[in-house]
């Protein structure tokens, strides 16, 4: 009887576990890029950026409901002065966290006309989504998102036009 | 920015330490805001002294190691602007009877350098400030904004304002063949 | 070629003050005088008045704090969201061109 209870609180215990953030170790790349963009927001500071988006523009209310349930935002943005600036190895040590049982990529493309190459990682949490992770590899830059918590991602993908993201073309044809 | 264990109290003598390493890591940022808006050295560093010794008396206020840059920022930017406006009605200082501070990192065409420091010391106060807070301090516009208390587009309008007007002089000065590559901003 | 704004960060880098800079701003510290101990009612306000001041700061700093978090919100939010809209992009033009 106190085994099966002490298994239900570990089972409980482990459903009430918050999404971990993916481990990345940047140290290499920073010391080599030229510029970098670095976002890290959890906790109480993401829960203060959520109160000062404005509920009046448009584009920070739908920000807000996007990122209102989130546990952290993460975004690394390398960019280096030239090509080869990093590995296909660096690129692999960012992937090798995501190849756990719990993650799963959902779309892997590449472009041959500026040659960036950018794989969507979903978190799987029971039957919906934990996190995201987005690997955008391109010759002179290198990006890494983490989202933890349910993000939702056709709201993220109809900010197209907005906030200076590219609009996605539906049906254009070549 | 190394992350300093700050004291939550007034500093006292035990403390006296901390603060020493606070002035120290802090002092060019102060005097050279203040030597860039109002290009008398002696003026600066009776007003960079001024503004540790408020330091001194605001620190148990200061939440942390990013507010006390905040923090010196504003009032520095501000005192130096509301000495620069006093002293307007006085005669200026020549900027050749005004010795050269060592620079923290050496650099730069020192002619092209010279020219422009004058420019810059000609601006219209608050351009001035917005001027060496964006390109001595990297600040962005929003940041600016923030340091100064005026809104963001006030300091885009002013900024891009007295980067053309720094163009357009500098090319008076030293040539339309300066070197100077037009930029996109 | 050197842009204005190069120029002018080199033109406007950091300068330090005088050697003794640091020395000088202790001593004034040490100087500044000792007050004498205020009557008790003279204390009690200066305390609420301090109290009021840093709550006054404190609340400034955290506005400061907080727009400079929904920046990065939104530069956030604006990188995660082109990179997805990439590849959404690249998956729709591959469809199109395999049933065409």
């Amino acid at each position: 009887m106190k085994a099966a209870g002490l298994a239900i609180a570990l089972l409980l215990l482990a459903g009430a576990a918050p999404a971990q953030q993916v481990k990345w170790n940047f140290d290499k790349l920073a010391a080599r890029a030229s510029d970098t963009v670095d976002v890290s927001l959890s906790g109480s500071l993401l829960r203060l950026a959520t109160k000062f988006l404005s509920d009046d523009d448009k584009d920070e209310a739908k920000v807000k409901k996007l990122v209102g349930g989130l546990k952290g935002i993460y975004v690394k943005s390398f960019e280096f002065k030239k090509p080869g600036e990093y590995s296909a190895a660096d690129v692999e040590s960012f992937r090798a966290p995501l190849h756990a049982p719990d993650w799963e990529r959902v779309v892997g493309v590449h472009s041959s006309e500026d040659g960036e190459t950018v794989e969507v990682y979903i978190k799987n949490e029971g039957k919906g989504i934990g996190g995201l992770a987005i690997i955008a590899s391109e010759p002179k830059q290198l990006t890494l998102v983490n989202i933890v918590g349910a993000i939702d991602l056709d709201s993220l993908s109809e900010l197209g036009g907005h906030l200076g993201i590219p609009e996605v073309d539906v049906d254009k044809k070549k | 920015m190394t992350v300093l264990e700050m004291p939550r109290r007034a500093p006292s003598a035990a403390s006296g330490l901390d603060f020493a390493s606070l002035v120290r890591q802090h002092q060019a940022m102060v005097f050279s805001i203040a030597w860039h808006l109002l290009r008398d050295r002696a003026v600066a560093e009776e007003l960079a002294q001024d503004v540790f010794l408020s330091l001194h008396q605001h620190l148990a206020e200061l939440e942390s190691p990013e507010h006390i840059v905040f923090w010196l920022r504003r009032v520095t930017s501000n005192r130096a602007l509301d000495v620069a406006r006093r002293r307007q009605r006085r005669p200026m200082v020549s900027l050749e009877s005004s010795p050269e501070p060592v620079a923290v990192t050496p650099g730069g065409d020192p002619l092209l350098g010279t020219a422009l420091k004058k420019l810059v010391a000609a601006l219209p106060e608050k351009a001035r400030a917005i001027v060496v807070l964006r390109y001595q301090e990297d600040l962005d516009p929003a940041e600016i904004a923030r340091v100064l208390g005026i809104p963001v587009g006030t300091v885009k309008s002013q900024l891009q304002r007295a980067l053309a007007l720094l163009r357009e002089k500098l090319s008076r000065v030293v040539g339309p063949a300066s070197g100077l590559s037009p930029r996109e901003e | 070629m050197a842009s204005l704004e190069d120029e002018l960060r080199s033109a406007l880098r950091r300068r330090e003050p005088s050697p003794d800079f640091t020395e000088r701003v202790l001593a004034r510290v040490s100087a500044a005088p000792a007050r004498r101990a205020p009557q008790p009612w003279v204390r009690w306000l200066a305390a609420i008045a301090a109290a009021l001041l840093l709550a006054a700061g404190g609340l400034e700093y955290r506005h400061y704090r907080g727009e400079r978090a929904k920046d990065q919100v939104l530069v956030a939010v604006r990188i995660a969201g082109s990179k997805l809209n990439k590849a959404q992009k690249k998956v729709q033009m591959l469809t199109h061109r395999s049933t065409s």
